[in-house]
């Protein structure tokens, strides 16, 4: 049984200054969920709120339909893994993992088994292991922890390129296996976007759009050709960016309607696709107001 | 902790405590078994050199109440953000540390106890005085029944003093810079009442001591009931910190 | 492993259509399961599923419940009048339009295909 998660009118204050304004946010069960935001932007104090870290200044937070507030039946089946983990650094790799029992649901074998694939060394204290072997740790403690809402943040940090591309994969496999509800924060976009169902982008304690990974792929577009052909179709849409090189300009646009496509396509111009990691420099644009 | 295994929701707390309190033990082992050493062995080697008038386990005992204090906040302090990450609630954690307390003091209790009276019967047999320095003379510590009255009360200490320690720790963790100052009201509290249950010269700071003189003329019976209050109130305390408390965010 | 262009499961879709035409895939052949599709693309299974549909959806693939996807058994005709269609409208108009650009005659090309279907004979 795999979690929903809602936020009904949370906010969410440190001192004076507002982490999260007013949000409301519905997830349905079973889906990987990609949660994307700037530095600052409020996606570790989302996510702090769904695993019940932290206590919501105002507003209601669901998961599975309950509160998840000091709810045992809920936060046993709940994991936030956040960056580096949370392990006491004087335990062996072998007591960290063991300490992920106190969810019932904890699969020890499993995590073994993930410890041997990520080759981490059990007998070793957690201080003395690498940045890297202890996102590791980190994020094999996560999915053994078999939650029905699991939630990485930043969990990837100090990994390399083949020990990322072994925690999809191993994320993937385990998420097809049993499926449940997922949600990886991550600043390295491309990199995750084909395993997302769902993304959601927080800008300034706001969420600034939720909608399937293919709405944000088929949203905008590039156009390239002559600056003159450029902005005659680009006139009325919503430009992200531009950029000129001699007469030649190529203008972003936030959304290309059929109508918009074929003008362009009768000018000649090159119309390219706008990748998600793009798209989401260009939405959460300081500069920009609103989206 | 090999206590984990198999547990189930309802009772995870309660294995939950009862594993902290094996850790403990576990991790102080060397540390332990060594106090208990010196404490038998100091006295025979110092009696080269002079009368033994003193318990050393008098002394062992004290230092026990400074070291549960720091064993419950250090816990505590660590615990806090990894057993709530591990998805354990707030209330569960409280608990467990409660299980914890009442575990580790009647173990160290236990120990004291056996130690206290084993030493009576040590003493006696080289011919040696058991006697603690109570305000500048120094009185033997007296019958059997005496010294096992004497020693029951360290249990009943241990917990005063995990208490103290508990709630210093959780505050600390809540409180990042200033948590800790809770240190300054808690400490006199605790020691004049030590002081009072022994009537001895403080052990430890003497300012600490400062409350004393007001429970000087008090009956052991109020101020061993002044301990299961302060006990009692500081465990409350401990977890009316724990309900709310905010897990810190990471150091970026 | 994809091009940015086309959403992804429209590219699986257009994948598993080669392989019906070109033959690795048998008509009445059973097809891998989206979970196995998911895991060698590495992507997510909902977009897996969403080329199965939309394959289920045109007659390209059946379902048999508990057991899995199968290519139907005239996958090939249906396909092969799509993509005459598609080899017009998505290989030659393009290449139309660039050769006008670059100003190469029609007829050109139309002698540039009659001499290599000549040197094939």
């Amino acid at each position: 049984m795999s979690f929903t998660a809602s936020l009904r009118d949370v906010t969410l204050k440190y001192k004076d200054t507002d982490a999260l304004a007013d949000v409301n946010l519905e997830l349905e069960a079973g889906k990987i969920y990609g949660l994307l935001g700037r530095n600052g932007a409020g996606k570790t104090s989302l996510l702090s709120l769904l695993a019940a870290f932290r206590k919501p200044t105002s507003g209601e937070i669901l998961i599975g339909g309950e509160p998840v507030w000091e709810n045992a039946a809920v936060v046993s089946r709940v994991a936030l893994i956040r960056e580096g983990g949370d392990f006491d650094d004087a335990d062996t790799v072998k007591a960290a993992i063991d300490t992920g029992q106190i969810r019932p649901g904890f699969d020890t074998e499993y995590a073994l088994k993930l410890a041997e694939r990520f080759e981490l060394p059990l007998k070793k204290k957690v201080r003395e292991l690498s940045r890297g072997k202890r996102s590791a740790l980190a994020a094999v403690c996560g999915l053994a922890a078999r939650a029905e809402l699991t939630m990485f943040d930043e969990v990837h940090l100090g990994m390399d390129a083949p020990t990322r591309d072994a925690f999809y994969k191993e994320l993937l496999a385990e998420y097809m296996d049993r499926p449940h509800t997922v949600i990886l924060s991550t600043h390295l976009i491309d990199e995750v976007a084909n395993y997302l169902e769902e993304v959601i982008i927080v800008d300034r304690g706001r969420i600034l759009r939720h909608e399937e990974l293919e709405v944000f792929q088929g949203m905008g577009a590039t156009l390239t050709g002559p600056a003159a052909a450029v902005d005659a179709v680009a006139a009325g849409l919503e430009v992200l960016a531009e950029q000129q090189l001699g007469g030649t300009k190529a203008a972003t646009v936030a959304a290309l309607d059929p109508g918009a496509r074929e003008r362009a396509a009768a000018s000649g111009l090159e119309i390219g696709p706008v990748g998600l990691q793009d798209l989401f420099i260009h939405l959460t644009e300081p500069t920009r107001k609103g989206a | 902790m090999p206590a984990l295994q198999h547990l189930t929701l309802p009772n995870r707390r309660f294995a939950l405590g009862a594993g902290f309190a094996v850790e403990a033990v576990k991790y102080f082992k060397y540390w332990i078994l060594a106090a208990v050493a010196i404490a038998f062995l100091g006295p025979l080697a110092l009696s080269q050199y002079r009368d033994i008038d003193l318990s050393t386990w008098y002394y062992t005992a004290n230092i026990a109440k400074w070291f549960t204090s720091f064993v419950a906040g250090g816990f505590l302090f660590t615990l806090v953000p990894n057993m709530i990450a591990a998805g354990m609630t707030r209330r569960e954690l409280s608990v467990a540390m409660g299980v914890f307390g009442l575990l580790w003091s009647a173990a160290l209790g236990a120990l004291v106890f056996a130690g206290i009276l084993a030493e009576r019967a040590y003493y006696g047999a080289m011919g040696w005085s058991q006697g603690i320095d109570a305000q500048g003379t120094i009185s033997a510590i007296g019958t059997w029944g005496e010294t096992a009255a004497f020693a029951a009360v360290y249990p009943l200490m241990y917990l005063a003093y995990f208490a103290a320690g508990a709630v210093i720790g959780a505050a600390a963790y809540r409180w990042e810079n200033s948590g800790w100052l809770l240190l300054v009201p808690i400490l006199p509290v605790v020691f004049s009442l030590d002081n009072a249950v022994y009537d001895t010269e403080p052990f430890g700071p003497a300012w600490a001591g400062v409350l004393g003189r007001f429970m000087e003329d008090w009956g052991r019976g109020v101020v061993l009931t002044g301990v299961v209050i302060v006990a009692a109130g500081l465990a409350v305390a401990t977890r009316q910190i724990l309900l709310d408390i905010p897990l810190r965010s990471k150091k970026a | 492993m994809f091009d940015d262009g086309t959403p992804i499961y429209r590219q699986i879709a257009d994948q598993i259509k080669a392989e019906i035409m070109n033959g690795s895939l048998e008509p009445g052949g059973k097809v891998m399961s989206t979970n196995q599709y998911a895991a060698f693309y590495k992507i997510n299974p909902a977009t897996a599923q969403k080329a199965f549909r939309e394959l289920v959806d045109e007659g390209v693939l059946y379902k048999q419940r508990g057991v899995g996807m199968f290519v139907a058994d005239d996958a090939r005709e249906r396909l092969a009048a799509d993509f005459r269609e598609r080899f017009f409208e998505r290989v030659l108009a393009p290449l139309v339009q660039e050769a006008r650009q670059a100003g190469i005659a029609i007829t050109d090309i139309i002698d540039y295909l009659e001499a290599q279907e000549g040197a094939r004979k």
